[in-house]
């Protein structure tokens, strides 16, 4: 009370504030009473008084964007720098109009005579002259067999690279028929598959991830290499040394959308001191009720392989079918394929069969394509008596 | 001694200059002189190239030339344009209108058609389109390599509107339509591809650098929103392509309640999955540039680095992780850890095709239109035969009516004595009522249908007499009336005999 008393008694004695107060009262008084228009809630100015809808603004509903922002003036002047430029342009072929009638494309028992054309790929981790006389001995006509090649970007690729050349040239300058149809080879820029050694590759640990560079590797082999001609894909790991002459003719002949031979290996016996055979590739399998099982409890990014003690499937591997004593062309069911040498009708692949880089019911690379490909409807099977030889490894 | 300095200084200066000067000149002629693939500079700073230039059939790529850039219209980047066509011969001019008028050089763009199932003449078209496209004499103009695939899957359903968009045919369509997208890309993409783009050809408004404007973002994979232009009576705009979505719990859940081999497809009732659409999230005043992430894309119009089609991501043809299609495309590529990514205020239109919902609608406009301006002619007719026809005597009766019911109490008290004044009553109708009682009691003491109908007659003849004595209905017509007033049959319907 006594500061207001205070302030009644300043206000009286200044004469400036007895003038303008009144002054000030008489305003907001005039302001609030008799000023009728909308200034008071002071909106004109503002951008709510002429608002425009974007369609009122651009004047029509159909409109990419809207013109209060601009989209980045694009240059088309070319960034290539003709002086400093270590780049190499790879020869990319002339542009033209071509007609395909897929329609007319089939893969049936009777390929060669068929004239069905085969896709042969293999990835490239190390050249082996014994896998490239192996393809040269095939009796399946060169002129409807492609080679396709993928190679990793590391030393051992460059040099498998310059010995593939050589080869490739010699093959390709020789007379026409024994010329193959063509012959694609990639270099490859995801992450390579060959980073590791043959010792530890196999540990359990660093399966996933290269087979997952591995899955990489096929896929953009395979889908920058088929092409409108392509009746079958035969995937051929760059270590099988030893196949039958007539490896092609034999496996088409069983006319199955995904076939897959027994991959063994030779090796020396010391204990009998003779050369003998054993299994190689246990990714030839058919499911089991324990890897079932061992799938519904695992985590949705785990993975099961094959042929290691810690995941105990009991899953049937065709390695342990073989039986010298029964025909060769036996067939089995299978559930899970590997890449050794497996023969694939091209419209599997084109239905969008591929090798799964992530877990695909807890599969990966080549057991997730045969997973795939069944769903898509297509059977798989093997021969567990048509063997193909994988090299041997000196590692232990 | 200043001078001296001064002239040894800039000797000195001059002298640097041209020394730099010559040194900068030998680098540039040793590079100019020796090509670039020259073995002293490639071993040092560049991985070993192999040479197949005169080895036929033979082809090196080294795929890290092709993995796309942002900037690729100025970098040469190729671009694989990939079409899938079904009975689109209607489409097909407006679509290559927008290919030609597309700013990204076309040099650069190998088309790819895939022409199934189709039962008008796509193919001719198509061949006699792109034959014009590459024939134009602005060889800029032309595009790369173009190659037309034909493969039939079989059709399993029609293609009207209802029939491509009802909720039971969706399964297996987007399978099918997987299997025919699959068939074309694998067979299309060249490892010298650095972008793939899946364009659809029913779309309507398209921005001329579609390209650019989807590239510069340098995504793996990138759609725009697509919305669709729709009648006024339906409201003008619409969102279009429901396929873009972002994953939610509802769905998941959804999707963990399904069978393996269950499709889930958004924008249907049947599956409420609450997810956030790409399309709903426009705003029409957004920045275009503005992204978002995606897990299922629509095809309308997509973007991708080649290196994902080539690694493996497609369009499933089965149920992937409960989708089919570009959306089981756009999950797949997500596994694979690529970034799929829409541009929510960056639009392109598609056609507007009614669906039958709609055609039955617009056949009912249609119909009600023609009803109106029947129904107005024949009003214009009408109103002119009324007002040469009848004469308007409501005024009339405005007036006269406190006469004519003078004696009647308009109050509508039922226990109201009513005073009747008769007193300059008309004799004539006096007459004429007794004249009516008199015939009605001999009917009744007859009782045969020849009385009745002498009846008849002496009713019509009273009211006639009336009608001509009182002229007491409230419209009076002027023409002679054809009938008795209505009131005095009643009366006389009331005295029916053969029912006493």
């Amino acid at each position: 009370m006594g500061s207001l008393s205070l302030l009644s008694y300043k206000v009286r004695k200044n004469p400036v504030v007895t003038v303008l107060l009144p002054l000030l009262a008489l305003l907001s008084i005039y302001m609030l009473v008799f000023r009728t228009d909308d200034s008071i809630l002071g909106i004109q100015r503002l951008d709510i008084a002429n608002h425009k809808w974007a369609h009122e603004a651009e004047g029509t509903w159909y409109f990419p964007f809207t013109s209060r922002f601009k989209m980045p003036r694009y240059s088309y002047k070319s960034q290539h720098n003709w002086l400093f430029n270590d780049h190499v342009d790879d020869i990319i072929p002339e542009g033209h109009i071509a007609h395909y009638d897929l329609n007319k494309l089939h893969a049936r028992a009777d390929a060669a005579i068929d004239k069905e054309r085969v896709l042969i790929l293999t990835p490239l981790q190390s050249f082996d002259q014994r896998y490239w006389d192996n393809i040269m001995q095939l009796s399946y006509p060169r002129e409807l067999i492609e080679l396709g090649f993928i190679i990793p970007r590391t030393k051992t690729g460059e040099d498998a690279l310059k010995q593939l050349e050589a080869a490739v040239k010699r093959v390709q300058s020789d007379k026409k028929n024994q010329r193959f149809a063509k012959v694609t080879i990639l270099k490859q820029d995801s992450q390579s598959f060959d980073k590791l050694q043959e010792k530890e590759r196999h540990a359990l640990s660093v399966q996933k991830e290269r087979r997952a560079a591995m899955a990489l590797a096929r896929n953009e082999l395979l889908f920058s290499t088929i092409g409108p001609h392509t009746s079958w894909v035969l995937w051929l790991d760059a270590d099988i040394v030893e196949t039958p002459v007539n490896l092609i003719q034999d496996m088409t002949a069983h006319d199955k959308a995904v076939l897959a031979a027994n991959v063994f290996q030779r090796y020396h016996d010391n204990d009998k001191n003779e050369d003998a055979i054993r299994p190689y590739d246990f990714n030839n399998w058919q499911e089991s009720d324990i890897g079932r099982e061992l799938a519904s409890k695992m985590q949705p990014d785990e993975i099961i392989v094959e042929g290691y003690a810690e995941i105990a499937t009991y899953r049937p591997l065709m390695a342990h079918f073989h039986n010298a004593n029964n025909p060769v062309d036996e067939e089995m069911m299978l559930d899970g394929v590997g890449g050794g040498c497996t023969l694939v009708k091209a419209e599997v692949h084109r239905d969008g069969a591929m090798f799964p880089n992530f877990p695909f019911y807890h599969l990966i690379e080549t057991e997730g394509f045969a997973k795939m490909a069944k769903r898509l409807n297509y059977e798989v099977f093997g021969l567990p008596n048509y063997l193909v030889y994988h090299k041997e490894e000196f590692n232990n | 001694m200043k001078a001296s300095s001064s002239k040894g200084s800039r000797w000195f200066s001059t002298s640097i200059i041209s020394i730099l000067g010559s040194i900068i000149t030998i680098i540039l002629l040793v590079r100019l002189v020796l090509p670039s693939s020259l073995s002293l500079t490639a071993s040092m700073f560049k991985p070993y190239v192999p040479n197949f230039k005169n080895v036929p059939d033979v082809e090196f790529y080294d795929l890290r030339n092709y993995q796309g850039h942002k900037d690729g219209w100025q970098r040469g980047d190729k671009i694989l344009f990939c079409v899938p066509l079904r009975d689109a011969a209607e489409h097909l001019p407006m679509f290559f209108d927008h290919l030609n008028a597309m700013t990204y050089p076309h040099n650069l763009i190998d088309l790819s058609f895939l022409v199934s199932d189709s039962s008008d003449d796509t193919m001719g078209v198509l061949l006699s389109n792109l034959q014009n496209a590459q024939s134009q004499k602005d060889k800029s103009k032309r595009f790369g390599n173009i190659e037309i695939f034909e493969k039939d899957f079989g059709q399993i359903i029609g293609q009207s509107f209802s029939d491509r968009h009802g909720f039971a045919a969706q399964g297996p369509r987007r399978k099918l339509m997987a299997r025919a997208r699959n068939w074309l890309g694998s067979v299309a993409i060249k490892p010298y591809h650095s972008w793939v783009y899946w364009r659809d050809v029913d779309v309507e408004t398209i921005p001329t650098t579609i390209m650019e404007d989807l590239m510069h973002h340098d995504k793996d994979v990138i759609v725009p929103n697509v919305w669709r232009p729709l009648p006024d009576w339906l409201g003008n705009i619409q969102p279009y392509d429901l396929n873009s979505w972002k994953e939610s719990e509802g769905g998941m859940q959804l999707a963990d309640s399904l069978d393996e081999d269950a499709v889930i497809v958004e924008g249907y009732p049947e599956y409420a999955t609450w997810r956030p659409h790409l399309a709903y999230m426009r705003d029409p005043n957004g920045d275009p540039e503005e992204e978002m992430q995606l897990d299922g894309i629509g095809g309308v119009s997509i973007l991708s680095k080649a290196k994902v089609f080539r690694t493996g991501s497609h369009f499933p043809a089965f149920s992937f992780q409960k989708h089919a299609e570009t959306e089981a495309f756009g999950k797949l590529s997500r596994a694979m850890n690529y970034n799929v990514v829409g541009l929510p205020h960056y639009v392109i239109w598609h056609i507007y095709e009614p669906s039958t919902e709609d055609l039955k609608h617009m056949a009912w406009m249609a119909e009600e239109e023609k009803r109106k301006v029947e129904e107005t002619r024949i009003k214009e007719f009408y109103d002119k035969i009324w007002d040469s026809g009848f004469d308007d005597v409501r005024d009339d009766w405005a007036s006269e009516k406190s006469d004519i019911l003078l004696n009647i109490d308009l109050t509508s008290d039922p226990q109201k004595k009513v005073e009747v004044d008769w007193s300059d009553d008309d004799v004539e109708m006096q007459e004429a009522n007794a004249a009516l009682a008199a015939n009605a009691k001999a009917a009744m003491a007859n009782g045969n249908a020849q009385a009745q109908a002498q009846a008849q007659a002496a009713v019509d003849a009273a009211n006639a007499a009336a009608a001509n004595a009182a002229a007491g209905n409230n419209i009076g017509m002027k023409a002679a009336a054809p009938q008795p007033a209505a009131p005095g049959f009643e009366v006389a319907a009331d005295f029916d005999p053969s029912k006493n």
